[in-house]
């Protein structure tokens, strides 16, 4: 059953919800309303639960009490610290909400990339190490230079907390300022401004479609060729492509980088009797005749192959695991070919599909370990 | 436990579709299966809630966030609808008048959590209130499914938007976190209440609509 709630509130405290720099001091009173019956001997504070020590209370007048508050930390929650006034037997009679923190830092390593020339996101990084301890608010804004209006950017977190996505409405041929403002209770602070073209930011997607196989019985090379990514129709721009491969125990990937425009590439100088996992990434160059090189795109998901080993070669440099898994692959080999024969519809199960499933179990793996 | 919370939210979200108060579902099901849905949409929103108020109240920080805090209900506009009623009172309520209580009560409620949901400070917490306002929404609409299927019409809801932003709004910052503080203590009793309302009201849909329906599909 609730009492009866009067008319007007209880007590009023000033400042009514202040914000204040870290490490400042503060009195704040409370006034018991005059429908009241409460003397300033009858009331008390608490700040976030915590009940203030009567040594910091003073009082003002007959229905005024004051506490001082010294050398204020950073709010303990962003929506604001909880003083309160109450009277003896604990219930609230009013409340104000402290915004302690510090003014922003200026936002720094505003990073932005264009797909496809259609769009623009960038992302930035807060100025402060710590924190504000208040909540704070960015925008990112953009403008061409030398024309007129500043424009906001909408939505945000696409690539992160802090970054923005631009969708449309973006001209080529002309440089764009891109900046971050930072504010929040205390303050406002503005990043440096980044100038930059559409064009020399471009990326696009990894290329598709990336195959890799035997180039017959060689034993140490294998044939990988890819698909150019979609984009390359509709724009004016060339590709260049990078091959990064690597055992499939080892985590150090080879890199090769003069792959040029082809989108076939032949792998050589490789072990016998090993499964590659192999990755494709494209960089959109020359962009309507630029000379400059546009951002890599992410690499492909991995393919894997094996190269083929020579019946022959008796056991040589591999360790006895190593022996273990030919043993096994030639039989699954076996196996496979039989199906193929014998079984209808398992057209795909072949030893290509026993490689991807290999790479399955590395990432998984992997994943597993880096918990 | 949890799935079937999960496929009562999942029916409700569906049902959410077309904006009409009207469910194709219900229809299809009849009033029996309804408020059975009804009933387990409000024991899934409850558990919801739980961890909703827990994230809220720590954001508006001690005391709001300990066990026994009970501010006063200051003599502001009675916004929030109250759930609690004379039991004598709740007892004699016709299946009409209890089914539109909760009709009434939920869309003002969700008002009110939309206008939350505008002001509050972090992602986590906007996301949360965003998921819970879509159940919250789900809730609504199967009433007002069961009001259909039993030929009630419904209440006049808060029709259109409410009294401007500004009006009902609090006059400070603490006075604001109380009436937040409120909003979700009257959503949790509602929820608790509204349970036994749908239990009641299970009992006195005609069994044999409800006998048939469940083994139709074989329950």
């Amino acid at each position: 059953p609730l009492s009866v709630s009067p008319a007007a509130d209880p007590a009023v405290i000033s400042p009514q919800d202040p914000t204040l720099l870290i490490g400042s001091s503060l009195v704040a009173t409370c006034t018991v309303s005059p429908d009241f019956p409460l003397k300033a001997e009858d009331l008390y504070w608490t700040l976030n639960g915590r009940r203030l020590p009567a040594a910091s209370y003073a009082a003002l007048g007959p229905s005024t009490l004051s506490v001082a508050l010294a050398r204020l930390n950073g709010s303990r929650q962003q929506s604001g610290d909880n003083l309160v006034c109450h009277s003896r037997d604990g219930g609230i009679l009013a409340g104000s909400c402290l915004y302690v923190g510090l003014p922003p830092e200026k936002p720094v390593n505003i990073t932005c990339w264009s797909k496809n020339m259609k769009d623009l996101t960038c992302k930035w990084a807060p100025g402060t190490e710590g924190e504000t301890f208040l909540h704070t608010n960015y925008t990112l804004k953009y403008k061409r230079r030398w024309y007129g209006q500043d424009n906001t950017c909408q939505e945000y977190h696409t690539a992160g907390t802090y970054s923005c996505h631009i969708p449309k409405d973006l001209a080529l041929f002309t440089p764009y300022e891109i900046w971050v403002e930072a504010s929040n209770r205390l303050g406002v602070a503005v990043s440096d401004v980044v100038m930059l073209d559409i064009l020399d930011v471009v990326t696009t997607d990894p290329p598709s479609d990336v195959h890799v196989s035997r180039v017959g019985d060689l034993e140490d090379q294998l044939s990988v060729r890819w698909s150019s990514p979609p984009a390359l129709k509709d724009f004016l721009f060339q590709a260049k492509y990078q091959i990064q491969y690597r055992v499939e125990d080892s985590s150090e990937w080879k890199v090769v980088d003069d792959v040029g425009n082809q989108t076939s590439c032949r792998l050589a100088g490789l072990r016998p009797g090993t499964v590659y996992f192999v990755q494709v990434r494209c960089n959109p160059f020359s962009i309507y005749g630029s000379k400059k090189a546009g951002i890599w795109s992410d690499w492909s998901n991995p393919t894997a192959a094996s190269t083929p080993r020579s019946e022959r070669v008796a056991g040589g440099c591999d360790p006895k695991g190593g022996e273990q898994n030919t043993t096994l692959r030639r039989e699954l080999k076996q196996f496979f070919g039989w199906v193929k024969k014998h079984a209808y519809g398992c057209s795909n199960l072949g030893i290509k599909l026993y490689d991807q499933w290999r790479v399955w179990l590395q990432k998984s793996h992997k994943t597993r370990n880096q918990v | 436990g949890d799935s079937w919370g999960i496929f009562t939210f999942l029916c409700a979200a569906l049902c959410n579709l077309p904006a009409l108060p009207a469910l194709n579902c219900s229809e299809e099901l009849g009033a029996g299966q309804s408020i059975q849905q009804t009933y387990d949409l409000t024991r899934y929103l409850e558990h919801q809630l739980r961890t909703l108020a827990g994230t809220y109240l720590n954001y508006l920080g001690p005391p709001f966030n300990e066990p026994d805090f009970n501010p006063p209900r200051l003599a502001r506009a009675e916004r929030v609808p109250s759930a609690t009623v004379d039991l004598d009172l709740w007892r004699g309520l016709t299946d009409n008048a209890r089914l539109a209580a909760n009709y009434r009560a939920y869309s003002r409620l969700l008002c009110y959590l939309r206008v939350l949901d505008g002001q509050v400070g972090t992602a986590e917490l906007r996301h949360r209130l965003a998921h819970f306002c879509a159940s919250l929404q789900g809730l609504v609409l199967s009433i007002g499914g069961v009001m259909s299927s039993l030929g009630y019409p419904l209440p006049a809801g808060p029709a259109g938007p409410p009294a401007p932003p500004g009006a009902h709004a609090a006059p400070n910052d603490f006075l604001k976190k109380m009436d937040d503080f409120w909003l979700l203590k009257e959503l949790q009793t509602w929820l608790w209440r509204s349970a036994k309302d749908f239990n009641r009201l299970k009992k006195k849909v005609p069994p044999a609509v409800v006998t048939l329906r469940l083994e139709a599909r074989g329950f």
